[in-house]
């Protein structure tokens, strides 16, 4: 079960003020209110590995709704064991992966979460027969695997920018790859938690 | 008499080496000085207050006042000498803050091998036939080539000094049913030397954690025998052959899955030194030296269930080593110089064959006194080696006597290490993740093999990294120092910095369709460590002595600084699990290394009752043992620190007649060690030991 965090819960105010103070006759744009949030213990299980041809279906998660999805067409980003595969380009050949059918692209910048403010200059990758858009593999992508603790850590200051099925933007940080972020406890793995932010307004670049 | 027959055996030994039947004359004894001599420094006999170089000497006299049974315990006693577990429990030595990989160990002169991951284990060493350890810190390549980048620990045995026959036995007993033999026999027959040495060592090892699958050490048993002998063949040349022979058994049990495994893993070590040492002249003496060893590990641990095996794996390395080198004096300065060659092999799991390495070289050092107050040495060494670029270690040092209490001293070297062969041949791939190690002379080959069969995503490195040759780590170290003494007191202060460049490390070459790396071995690390070190003694008494001495040590990674600089580097404030930005002053360096480390000793007699009392006080700050949060440096934010802690260490001696002394000590540490997943200290440990003098 994924629990969802809302941290600003006044942007429904802000919305609905923002409702209330336009109308028809105003030229200004109605801007969506920016959504900014945190997905706890969002399971991403697989099978095999460990030597093992790793197969598994991907859990699907779509920015726009905050939530884990089943839809095939639907979803942004989508998790199985380490491996991050995207809404865009097309399956890089191994098993049970989901089609690709938006347009979603990925990147990966350096630096604190909110250093990163909009997606300017920035150019997506997406997945493709030689591999994931984000690469996989420690200190490749997203994570380190330590040989000494055996433990999988999300690299910091590693955020993830996409650009969604739908072409808006997102950025996402993780935080930890297992269960309740106890990373003490390596049968709780392949549960991320991770902050995000998403515009949900087409067009727009910004994450503030 | 008991020991003819031994005595027997070892003059026919040395009767098979004896090359002509001789003259025997006095004259040729060699000159045994009274003040504390080394020879490791500059090979000749030095005295230690004149040299130029900082050097630690732990005199037999105090490894038997401390009533330590292996090398590494004594070494951890001394300032600036630690021992580390490194991120694969393999324990080494630390001086410097340079780790076990740079540091050469020699016994009476000649490379002791056997490393495990670059660590050797000193606890190889059993310490009852050692007359003195010689330790010099900083480069000493311009005399020694590969490996001395950090220094040198030349480990010299006893020889025989009278006709009587000479010796002892003891017996020691301590925690953990840890029991040690000894026997030691030598005995100076006309011109000829011999001494024996015979020690077993045993303990039936101990669990710190028992909720772990398996004990924190295992229990061991093992044997050293040493022979050496030494004939003077005429009045111009004598003999000396040494035989060692280490063997030791460790049995291994754990459980995986609910599966018990056990096996044992057994280790040997032979050593065979032969040496010509001839007078030419008054002024000119040459040796002529041959020295094989060899090393072996074999492990083997499997389910006496369902014969499923856990790990089968072996390690056989073997040196053949021909030297030829001379002193020669001129008046005011002697000239040392040598000549030889070395064989290097290895055979082991994940080596697709046997390898050798080949290397001759050739050093030459003046030792030069222009006026009384001034000495220098200038050296250097020329290794021409089959697997890399040719190598030259200069090296200078000075000593200024301002007074006869007062001196100043400095040196500058260069200090190599040849790419170890796993660094060069290693083929493994881990079966149960997939990722893959391969060595710098065959990844090029195996990464096209690989990619052949469709193995391969991505070559993450260049053609041309791949196949330029790896270059031979190296280090350049300025040590400066003061020394003062009189006869009260005493008080040494050096400070270093050792800058190393070139280093290897693993870095990932190339990515596998199943998503995980090839790792391969690379030149790429820059770092340095840097610090002071500061030594003191006190007679406060005739009969009590107290040594104080003191490492601060700052050691950084050169790269990371310059990451850290260009604000590339963060980690995650756990408790707000905000990522932030790591600060220079938020790297806390290179792992396993501590900013201080500090000792202070008491060394007591009670002359009337023949008691001697001692306490060994050693503290090591906090150090961290790996990086945690995945930023690839160790910073404040990492949580494998380790507290720092105080070692106690405190033994008691009483002679009770001229043959019998007995001896009780306590071995204590105040470390919480139970959170700790690696061994290195295992509690509070007692022993009690009997020697009987024959």
């Amino acid at each position: 079960m994924n629990t969802i965090n809302k941290f600003k819960i006044t942007a429904i105010t802000l919305i609905l003020i923002g409702f209330s103070s336009c109308n028809k006759e105003d030229d200004m744009p109605v801007l969506d209110i920016i959504k900014s949030e945190q997905v706890i213990n969002f399971a991403a299980p697989q099978t095999g590995g460990q030597g093992q041809p790793i197969g598994g279906e991907f859990s699907k998660f779509d920015f726009k709704t905050g939530m884990k999805t089943t839809s095939d067409t639907e979803w942004d980003i989508a998790f199985r064991g380490t491996t991050i595969a995207i809404n865009g380009g097309v399956k890089t050949g191994t098993a049970d992966e989901p089609d690709r059918n938006g347009n979603c692209g990925s990147t990966i910048v350096n630096g604190t979460f909110e250093s990163v403010t909009n997606v300017d200059g920035l150019t997506f990758a997406q997945d493709s027969d030689v591999g994931y858009a984000i690469p996989t593999g420690s200190d490749n992508g997203w994570y380190n695997y330590s040989f000494q603790s055996n433990i999988i850590s999300a690299i910091p200051g590693k955020v993830l920018v996409f650009r969604t099925h739908d072409d808006k933007y997102a950025k996402v940080e993780i935080l930890s790859y297992y269960l309740d972020q106890d990373s003490s406890n390596p049968a709780g793995g392949r549960n991320y938690t991770f902050n995000y932010v998403y515009n949900p307004n087409a067009g727009e670049i910004s994450f503030e | 008499m008991k020991f003819k027959i031994i005595t027997i055996i070892t003059l026919i030994v040395i009767n098979l080496v004896d090359l002509n039947s001789q003259e025997i004359d006095k004259d040729s004894l060699r000159i045994r000085p009274l003040d504390e001599v080394i020879v490791t420094a500059t090979r000749s006999i030095r005295k230690l207050s004149s040299l130029p170089l900082p050097v630690t000497l732990i005199s037999r006299n105090k490894i038997i006042k401390s009533g330590t049974v292996r090398l590494n315990e004594i070494l951890n006693e001394q300032t600036g000498i630690t021992t580390v577990f490194d991120e694969s429990g393999f324990e080494g030595v630390q001086i410097q803050g340079i780790s076990s990989d740079y540091i050469l160990i020699l016994i009476d002169g000649v490379p002791l091998i056997g490393r495990s991951a670059g660590n050797f284990d000193l606890s190889r060493i059993a310490v009852g036939n050692i007359k003195q350890v010689e330790i010099v810190k900083g480069p000493s390549s311009s005399l020694y080539g590969s490996e001395a980048l950090g220094g040198v620990i030349n480990i010299i045995t006893e020889e025989s000094k009278t006709e009587n026959l000479e010796g002892n036995l003891s017996y020691r007993l301590g925690t953990f049913f840890q029991q040690d033999l000894n026997l030691n026999i030598k005995q100076t027959i006309n011109k000829f030397k011999y001494s024996l040495f015979i020690n077993r060592l045993s303990s039936s090892g101990y669990d710190l954690k028992p909720e772990l699958n398996r004990p924190s050490f295992y229990p061991f048993r093992n044997y050293t025998f040493n022979a050496r002998a030494s004939q003077e063949l005429n009045n111009k040349i004598s003999a000396f052959l040494s035989f060692r022979f280490y063997d030791q058994i460790q049995e291994s049990e754990i459980t995986l899955d609910d599966i018990f495994f056990e096996g044992e893993t057994k280790e040997n070590d032979y050593n065979f030194h032969f040496r010509l040492d001839q007078q030419v002249n008054d002024n000119f003496d040459l040796d002529y030296e041959l020295y094989y060893t060899s090393y072996g590990v074999k492990e083997l641990i499997r389910s006496i269930f369902n014969k499923k095996i856990l790990n089968d794996s072996y390690f056989y390395q073997k040196l053949f080593r021909p030297e030829i080198r001379g002193n020669y004096s001129l008046g005011k300065s002697t000239i040392t110089g040598g000549i030889g060659f070395q064989y290097d092999q290895l055979e082991r799991t994940f080596f697709e064959e046997k390898v050798n390495f080949n290397s001759q070289y050739i050093f030459l050092q003046i030792d030069i006194n222009p006026t009384k107050k001034i000495n220098l040495i200038i050296g250097g060494r020329f290794d021409n080696h089959s697997e890399y670029a040719n190598q030259l270690s200069p090296k200078i040092a000075f000593h200024y006597k301002i007074n006869n209490d007062f001196a100043f001293k400095g040196s500058v070297g260069y200090g190599f290490k040849a790419p170890a062969f796993r660094q060069l041949y290693f083929d493994f791939t881990n079966s149960a993740v997939g990722y893959t190690v391969l060595g710098h002379n065959v990844a090029s080959e195996k990464v096209d093999e690989l990619q052949r069969q469709g193995q391969i995503l991505q070559v993450v490195v260049s053609e041309n990294e791949l196949i330029t040759p790896l270059k031979a780590e190296s280090s350049v170290g300025y040590n400066f120092g003061t020394t003062y003494k009189n006869n009260n007191w005493n008080l040494d202060l050096n400070l270093f910095r050792n800058d190393f460049k070139n280093l290897i490390d693993t870095r990932i070459i190339a990515r596998k369709i199943n998503g995980q790396n090839i790792f391969g071995y690379v030149n790429y690390d820059l770092i340095y460590t840097t610090g002071l070190e500061i030594n003191t003694g006190f007679n406060i008494t005739q009969n009590l002595n107290i040594s104080a001495g003191y490492q601060l040590l700052y050691a950084f990674d050169k790269n990371k600084e310059k990451l850290i600089k260009n604000k590339e580097v963060f980690a995650r404030d756990f408790e707000t699990n905000q990522t932030v930005l790591i600060q220079r002053n938020q790297y806390f360096g290179l792992s396993n290394r501590s900013r201080h480390l500090a000792n202070l000793k008491f060394y007591y007699d009670l002359t009337k009752s023949k008691i001697n009392i001692n306490l060994r006080l050693i503290y090591r700050s906090r150090f961290a043992e790996y990086d945690t949060n995945g930023n690839g440096l160790i910073d404040n934010y990492d949580d494998s620190f380790i507290q720092g802690y105080i070692t106690t260490n405190i033994s008691v001696s009483k002679t009770f007649s001229n043959k019998l002394s007995f001896q009780s000590g306590l071995a204590n540490n105040l470390i919480d060690y139970t959170d700790q997943n690696i061994p290195p200290i295992p509690g509070f440990l007692g022993f009690v030991k009997l020697n009987y003098k024959l």
